[in-house]
């Protein structure tokens, strides 16, 4: 007699093992839901595993170097203003020029003129050795030092660094720091190299006394402190045209913030609808087996042979 | 002749009793995996005599016969064969998978992206000292990541070197028993409990055999089996009543490897030739991290060696060491860090070298892809791994279940078999009182 039998212990280890099965999902789903994250670990999903860790460097240097960019307008923003002050300032000083040119004014006069615009080439030097926030000379170049420096005889000279170096704000993106103070406050005039400083001290020295026809060379000076504006203006387009251009990057990497928050919740994050579903049917499912496990291994004969 | 009623009956109560015994064995055992049901092969006794040309017979009952025990070669070699792959993955998927924990858990990746993000924000301000720090800083954090990755690793692979170990000694018992179950069963009668006992110890010490090495048993006739270790070459391991012994030794860079009575061989399958497998691929990890590491090592203080520091004194070197195991920061202060290229004077906000040092890091080849690349292969690896032990878990359990059904305990089966025996030995108790009744009456005639 051949029996096909049902091992008592088959059932009841096969039982138990699917039961372990739906625990364990429903373990799985909990915890997805309760991280957020849907996985736990690399070889849960490969692939999706080495997208989030490229997303997650991209987001952490695009989070430096947004710092960076802020940090860059700020510096250029500074640099502006000066720039902008500088350029009030040379107007002012072109003003005193004209005046000091007409033969009507005294001698007084132009000493008095010749006082201001001292008192204004000494506002203009300390606007070209200004700092930005943190302190750092905005026209020194690469340096760390002041960038103009004033001998004995009041000769202004820059010493800061031909360039500026370049801040990188974005993946292949670098933009120039400021301007060295040489492009913003130096300039040839009829083939010689002047300065600002060079003409407005020129001018007062004139004014006060240096020269035997004041007028003349108030008049003469209007050309230096013309190229002077025209410098500074000049070095603020370029200022300008860089803020415009980081606020750009700005905006880009706002958007780009938003779409790699938007690829790793995509990639990672668990899907909570579809999770609680799983989880449901997997609670409803492990309710019906065990109750079925019950009932079933309750049908042994013996019980019906009592 | 009623005393021939006697006989009969008393042979049934004996085959019934025996039976019901077996019964009540085979119930006692129903939770033990390794039992095969035992069953009571009887027989008709009839007696028969001839003289001449007369002959004559006369029924004498049932005889009981031998205990036969429910047994399928092919059936028991398939579970043991699909127990064995089955644990070779597993051992296997365990391992990588706590390897894979150790390296991804330990932040080599985020190390170096932390490190790579640091000197970013060293570029917007290159001479101010709190950023300088704190590029110091996270290279020091990446250094004592790659640290303790590799105590990590180095920790999994002690570990699973622990368990290659400890299950040989519990293999060569395995052999011994074997060695001494074939010598029991020379001399065990056919068709008796004993003998059934031992091919029950038998079968199960092959399931712990094929645990850890795929086994080619040769099962005799008498019952005995000899066993060899398949793999390459294919070594014998029990040969009648003679056990050799199997030997683990570990190779300096982790890996392991195995000998039957002093001969090297490759085991072809079971849990020890999954930790064999893992413990390669953990050499091939030390070798990848070390890698690694030593690229981190080499790029940071070329770079120190190709600038100048804040003060503008030329860069020292960064990192010590030359694999994951050493890394360490040597530079002294974190004014050191050369941002700016040869030649710049003291206290130059040039970041011309701190910007080729961030190439460096950043590039395709450069350790932070590399780290993303080990680390994809790595879990790739853990997934393939991890659907192998799935599969052949299936197959495995499907593989026990056939068994158990073949050799199991129906608990239904054996509770009918019980109320068909109680009924029998009941009858043949009833044929006893009936015979005693003829008698009586046969008596009482007189």
């Amino acid at each position: 007699m051949s029996i096909i039998s049902n091992s008592t212990g088959s059932f009841f280890t096969r039982s138990l093992s699917q039961m372990a099965d739906l625990r364990d999902g429903i373990e799985r789903a909990r915890t997805q839901i309760a991280t957020g994250n849907r996985i736990e670990r690399g070889s849960d999903d490969p692939a999706a595993a080495a997208q989030l860790r490229s997303v997650a460097r991209r987001e952490r240097l695009a989070a430096v170097e947004g710092d960076n960019a802020a940090r860059l307008g700020q510096d250029l923003g500074s640099a502006a203003d000066e720039v902008e002050a500088v350029e009030a300032l040379l107007q002012r000083a072109r003003e005193l020029a004209v005046q000091a040119a007409t033969a009507t004014t005294g001698a007084d006069g132009r000493r008095a003129i010749a006082f201001e615009l001292e008192q204004l080439n000494e506002e203009l030097f300390s606007r070209a050795n200004g700092a930005a926030l943190t302190g750092e000379p905005l026209f020194a170049g690469l340096s760390s030092s002041t960038a103009f420096t004033r001998d004995a005889l009041g000769n202004v000279t820059y010493v800061g660094t031909p360039a500026s170096g370049a801040v990188s704000v974005a993946p292949g993106t670098v933009i120039e720091r400021g301007l060295p103070g040489n492009e913003v406050f130096e300039f040839n005039l009829g083939g010689i190299p002047s300065s600002a400083f060079a003409v407005l001290g020129g001018l007062a020295a004139a004014l006060n006394g240096g020269s035997p026809d004041p007028a003349g060379a108030a008049r003469a000076a209007l050309d230096g402190i013309d190229t002077a504006l025209d410098t500074a203006n000049r070095a603020q387009t370029i200022l300008g045209t860089r803020m415009a251009w980081v606020e750009q990057v700005q905006q880009q990497q706002a958007d780009r913030g938003i779409a790699l928050a938007e690829r790793r919740s995509r990639v990672g994050d668990t899907d909570i609808a579809e999770a609680i579903t799983r989880l449901q049917q997997s609670l409803t499912a492990l309710e019906a087996s065990q109750a079925a496990f019950a009932r079933v291994s309750d049908l042994t004969l013996f019980r019906a042979l009592r | 002749m009623p005393a021939a009623i006697f006989t009969i009956a008393r042979s049934g109560l004996t085959a019934s009793r025996v039976s019901l015994e077996l019964t009540a064995q085979n119930i006692a055992n129903a939770g033990n995996a390794d039992y095969s049901r035992r069953t009571l092969t009887q027989g008709e006794l009839v007696m028969i005599g001839s003289i001449g040309i007369n002959q004559a017979d006369g029924l004498g009952g049932v005889r009981p016969g031998s205990i036969e025990r429910a047994e399928s070669g092919l059936v028991q070699r398939q579970a043991r064969d699909a127990g064995s792959a089955l644990a070779a993955a597993e051992a296997e998927f365990l391992a990588m998978r706590e390897a894979e924990s150790a390296i991804e858990a330990s932040g080599v990746f985020t190390g170096l992206v932390d490190f790579e993000a640091a000197l970013t924000r060293l570029e917007g301000n290159p001479l101010e000292p709190a950023l300088r720090l704190s590029a110091l800083e996270s290279a020091r954090q990446m250094a004592s990541n790659f640290r303790v990755a590799n105590g990590t690793l180095t920790n999994t692979r002690a570990l699973v070197q622990g368990e290659a170990s400890a299950e040989v000694p519990s293999v060569n018992e395995l052999a011994a028993q074997l060695a001494e179950i074939n010598r029991d069963l020379v001399g065990a009668r056919e068709g008796t409990s004993g003998r059934a006992a031992l091919l029950d110890a038998r079968d199960k010490a092959l399931r712990g055999l094929a645990e850890q090495f795929t086994i080619s048993p040769t099962i005799n006739a008498n019952g005995t089996v000899d066993v060899a270790l398949a793999g390459t070459p294919s070594l014998a391991l029990v040969t009648g009543a003679v056990a050799s012994s199997v030997s683990v030794s570990f190779a300096a860079d982790g890996t392991v490897s195995f000998a039957v009575g002093g001969t090297a061989f490759a085991p072809g399958g079971g849990a020890m030739a999954g930790r064999g497998a893992a413990l390669d691929q953990m050499a091939a990890l030390q070798i990848q991290l070390d890698t690694l590491a030593a690229s981190a090592i080499s790029i940071a203080n070329t770079a120190q060696g190709n600038g100048v520091g804040s003060d503008g004194i030329p860069g020292q070197p960064l990192f010590s060491g030359t694999g994951a195991g050493d890394i360490n920061v040597v530079l002294g202060s974190a004014g050191g860090l050369a941002t700016a290229p040869a030649g710049s004077p003291a206290g130059s906000r040039d970041t011309g070298n701190l910007t080729a040092l961030l190439g460096a890091l950043g590039a395709d080849t450069g350790p932070a892809a590399g780290a993303d690349a080990l680390l994809l292969g790595l879990s790739s690896r853990v997934a393939a791994l991890q659907t192998r032990a799935d599969g052949l878990g299936v197959v495995a359990a499907s593989a026990e279940a056939e068994l158990l059904r073949d050799t199991g305990v129906d608990i239904d089966t054996e509770a009918a078999n019980l109320v068909r025996l109680q009924q029998a030995f009941e009858a043949n108790s009833r044929v006893i009182q009936v015979a005693t009744e003829l008698f009586d009456t046969i008596l009482g005639l007189g």
